[in-house]
């Protein structure tokens, strides 16, 4: 392991916190002391113990997030958020310098705005959303404007509804208590719907985030709910009581909600850096244990459970095609972006290896993708590609075989329609000349048409024949089992069918059980067998068929029907005296 | 006797039409699909129809679903099936569905005027037509024990005949023997092929042809 410098900035970092914590202590010692009444520390052991944790929790969250590189901007604002919980305390510090109390005052009105900040900032440290961005400016501004305000306009002197500071504010340039707690009022309500602003966006994110995405930010969000709803809470009580009073049980209980929420914030930072990088680990794993020759998408199963995202998926793009596909090959849609989902695009030499949707919350997949998962995703890439020609030709040889088969059934349907129905006629109308020649007693007339119409009839035969060769008009017309029926009737030897359900398969496959069963029959005949059993029988999408014989052993293959078979995805397997094929009904 | 004639390949209905005219047979109307057949057929009231299997719209079967329902609904109205294909299965199932009052013939044979008026009159008397075409490819069918083989000639004369639809007066009159000889025959060569059946019942067509197709199940 290479020793890895510790940069200035982190430095400073650390630092400040060291400072914080220093400064959090002392506000400790502030409320057990001179505080006592104007804190809510100073109320109660457990409120003391209770404000020292999540101060302190705050600044050490920030500590460890400001360590890891994306962590840093979330754990710049842990650490204001940690300097500025204490803020009340030092408001409260009753003898204290005039200054600090004033500046604990103004600072306390900056502590949910940055605590707001730091949860819907989370994990990246960036406002995504818009919504995001214009609640955090407002909630900002809302402060900003309360606190001058008070700075400018209240005499803590003259406010009757003063507890903490009731003395100091070194900022006051003209005192006017009726603005003073008009501020105070607005700035009451104003936070309450910040607050309710925050629980909506929390429980929406955490709705719409997916199972691994809502234990990473779990923590975080759900502090941030119970955080709105303990400053709901404390605009209500506030606004029935006179005064806020530290040691009433309803303030001390909504002070204990806060601080508790503020605690599991602070433990979430960690623990969502903690999860990135289990997360990082198993990427890297992944191409190790895959191992040499990974069957089709085992890559896409892998990295989904590595970075615990059930929908994760791999496109690959297949330039010739110009389409994507997934790791069988199997067409799949434009890889896009959406509300909670991200796609990275792997690129080497100007061309994209493949694209991968995932859940948002992995800000930065491309980097965790190591060396060795590039490799094996490129690799996976070109046997998508593979499987993906082969799926063409198999739908471009299963296409041959239908168009010959439309083409012949047409041809049957030309030679029915047309030759056939002429020479119909020309019978007729021979038989009609013949009658006539009858009539007028011309016997030579009549044996010559006699003639005529024997010739005609022998061509229907032949016509009908032909056309039945070309296509048999009954397998479309009605089904595979009346038409194997007629394969029997006219086979050179005995033909035993079994019972076929009368239902009805695509031509395709109807056409190719026919042509087993049908050259099924000319081999048995050619290789001497007195008796041919054939069995047709369809389960589970396939279609098998079976023929068996006690003719002489076969000694050569039926490519040709092998080839008709296998256009359809199908098999033959031949035996001495035996045949099956199954051919999948889709 | 009143005929309606369905064929939508004007050439045929129209030579059909004039066989059946010049042989005094009174065709009281011409349909050339399924639709116009079973109206002209409502309206008329006719003693038979003449069908042919293929009619629009999809050119397959068109001509048994309509004999279907014209013996469904006018029982007393017989069907003559036409077809240019020698198919038992479709003569099989004709029959099946009305053992009675039909017929199922080659196109080509029906240009033979005694031929056709012969069938329509056996219809008429009620008896069933099965295309002699047909009967020999039944005949022709190679079985492993066939029990034909243990038939006289002159048994397997008067079964060919029997799947023909010929009643045993019918079969009389071709052999030129009597009727008492027929019924003789028809019942030996039952006994022989191991057929269970009443030697007069019109099933008995029905039951022979299956039997010759080797499903023995009937």
């Amino acid at each position: 392991m290479a020793r890895v410098p510790v940069p200035p900035a982190d430095l400073a970092r650390l630092a400040a916190g060291a400072v914080v914590s220093a400064y959090g202590l002392g506000a400790l010692a502030v409320a057990r002391g001179p505080g006592e009444r104007t804190t809510y520390a100073g109320a109660s052991e457990l409120a003391a113990a209770l404000t020292t944790a999540a101060g302190l929790a705050l600044v050490a969250a920030g500590m460890v997030a400001s360590l890891a590189r994306q962590g840093r901007r979330i754990g710049d604002l842990a650490l204001l958020a940690g300097f500025l919980w204490f803020a009340p305390v030092w408001a409260g510090w009753n003898g204290g310098p005039a200054l600090a109390r004033s500046l604990g005052t103004l600072a306390a009105v900056f502590t949910l705005p940055v605590l707001l900040h730091l949860v819907v900032a989370f994990p990246s440290g960036v406002l995504r959303s818009k919504g995001a961005r214009a609640l955090v400016i407002a909630v900002y501004l809302g402060a900003a404007l309360s606190a001058l305000g008070r700075a400018l306009f209240r005499d803590p002197f003259f406010d009757p509804a003063c507890w903490d500071n009731c003395t100091d504010n070194v900022f006051l340039v003209h005192s006017i208590p009726d603005v003073a707690r008009a501020i105070e009022d607005v700035d009451l309500w104003f936070v309450a719907c910040a607050a309710a602003a925050l629980a909506a966006l929390c429980v929406w994110r955490l709705a719409a985030a997916s199972g691994p995405a809502r234990r990473t930010l779990g923590p975080v969000l759900a502090g941030g709910i119970a955080l709105a709803g303990a400053t709901i809470a404390h605009s209500v009580v506030l606004s029935r009581a006179a005064i806020e009073d530290p040691s009433d049980s309803e303030f001390l209980a909504v002070f204990v909600v806060g601080c508790a929420a503020v605690i599991v914030i602070a433990f979430g930072l960690p623990w969502a850096l903690v999860q990135a990088r289990i997360q990082r680990r198993s990427v890297a794993r992944i191409a190790a244990d895959l191992g040499e020759a990974p069957p089709p998408g085992s890559l896409e199963s892998a990295l989904a459970d590595a970075i615990r995202d059930a929908e994760l998926q791999i496109a690959y793009w297949l330039p010739g095609a110009r389409r994507y596909v997934d790791g069988h090959g199997d067409p799949v849609d434009e890889p896009v972006a959406g509300p909670a989902r991200a796609v990275t695009r792997l690129i080497r030499n100007g061309h994209e290896v493949a694209a991968i949707t995932h859940t948002a919350t992995v800000a930065d997949l491309e980097r965790e993708v190591g060396a060795a998962v590039r490799l094996a995703l490129e690799n996976e890439r070109l046997q998508a590609e593979v499987l993906a020609q082969l799926q063409d030709l198999r739908v471009s040889r299963t296409r041959i075989v239908e168009t010959g088969d439309a083409e012949r059934r047409r041809l049957e349907r030309d030679l029915h329609d047309g030759a056939q129905q002429r020479l119909l006629a020309l019978s007729y109308e021979v038989r009609l000349a013949r009658a006539g020649a009858t009539a007028d007693g011309d016997e030579e007339l009549a044996r010559m048409l006699d003639a005529a119409g024997d010739e005609t009839a022998v061509a229907l035969d032949e016509l009908r024949d032909l056309a039945h060769g070309i296509y048999p008009a009954i397998l479309t017309e009605a089904g595979l089992a009346p038409a194997l029926q007629a394969l029997a009737d006219d086979a050179p030897l005995p033909v035993e069918l079994d019972e076929l359900a009368p239902e009805r398969r695509p031509p395709a496959v109807e056409t190719t059980a026919y042509v087993t069963v049908a050259e099924a029959i000319e081999d048995a005949a050619r290789r001497g067998a007195a008796f041919l059993s054939v069995r047709v029988h369809g389960a589970d999408g396939r279609l098998s068929i079976t023929a068996q014989d006690e003719g002489r052993p076969r000694s050569h293959d039926l490519p040709h029907l092998a080839d008709r078979v296998g256009a359809l995805g199908g098999t033959l397997e031949l035996g001495d005296t035996s045949l099956r094929a199954e051919i999948p009904c889709e | 006797m009143r005929v309606v004639v369905a064929d939508d390949v004007m050439l045929t209905r129209e030579g059909i039409v004039r066989l059946l005219k010049d042989a005094g047979i009174d065709v009281v109307a011409e349909a050339d699909d399924a639709e116009l057949l079973l109206r002209e057929v409502r309206l008329k009231r006719p003693d038979a129809a003449i069908v042919d299997i293929r009619m629009p719209p999809t050119h397959t079967d068109e001509g048994l679903v309509a004999t279907h329902r014209i013996r469904t609904e006018h029982p007393e109205v017989g069907v003559l099936v036409l077809s240019q294909y020698v198919e038992p299965s479709y003569a099989l199932r004709l029959l099946e569905e009305h053992p009675e009052r039909v017929g199922y013939l080659l196109k080509q044979r029906v240009f033979d005027v005694a031929v056709l008026v012969d069938a329509l009159r056996r219809i008429d008397d009620g008896e069933t037509v099965v295309d002699p075409t047909i009967v020999a490819r039944l005949f022709g069918r190679q079985r492993r024990q066939d029990p034909l083989a243990e038939l006289t000639e002159r048994e397997r004369e008067v079964l060919g005949l029997v799947a023909e639809g010929l009643s045993n007066r019918a079969i009389a009159g071709r052999l030129f023997v009597t009727e008492r000889t027929v019924e003789a025959h028809v019942k030996q060569v039952l006994l022989k092929l191991g057929l269970d059946l009443n030697p007069d019942s019109h099933r008995r067509v029905l039951a022979v042809l299956a039997y010759l197709r080797g499903e023995r199940s009937i």
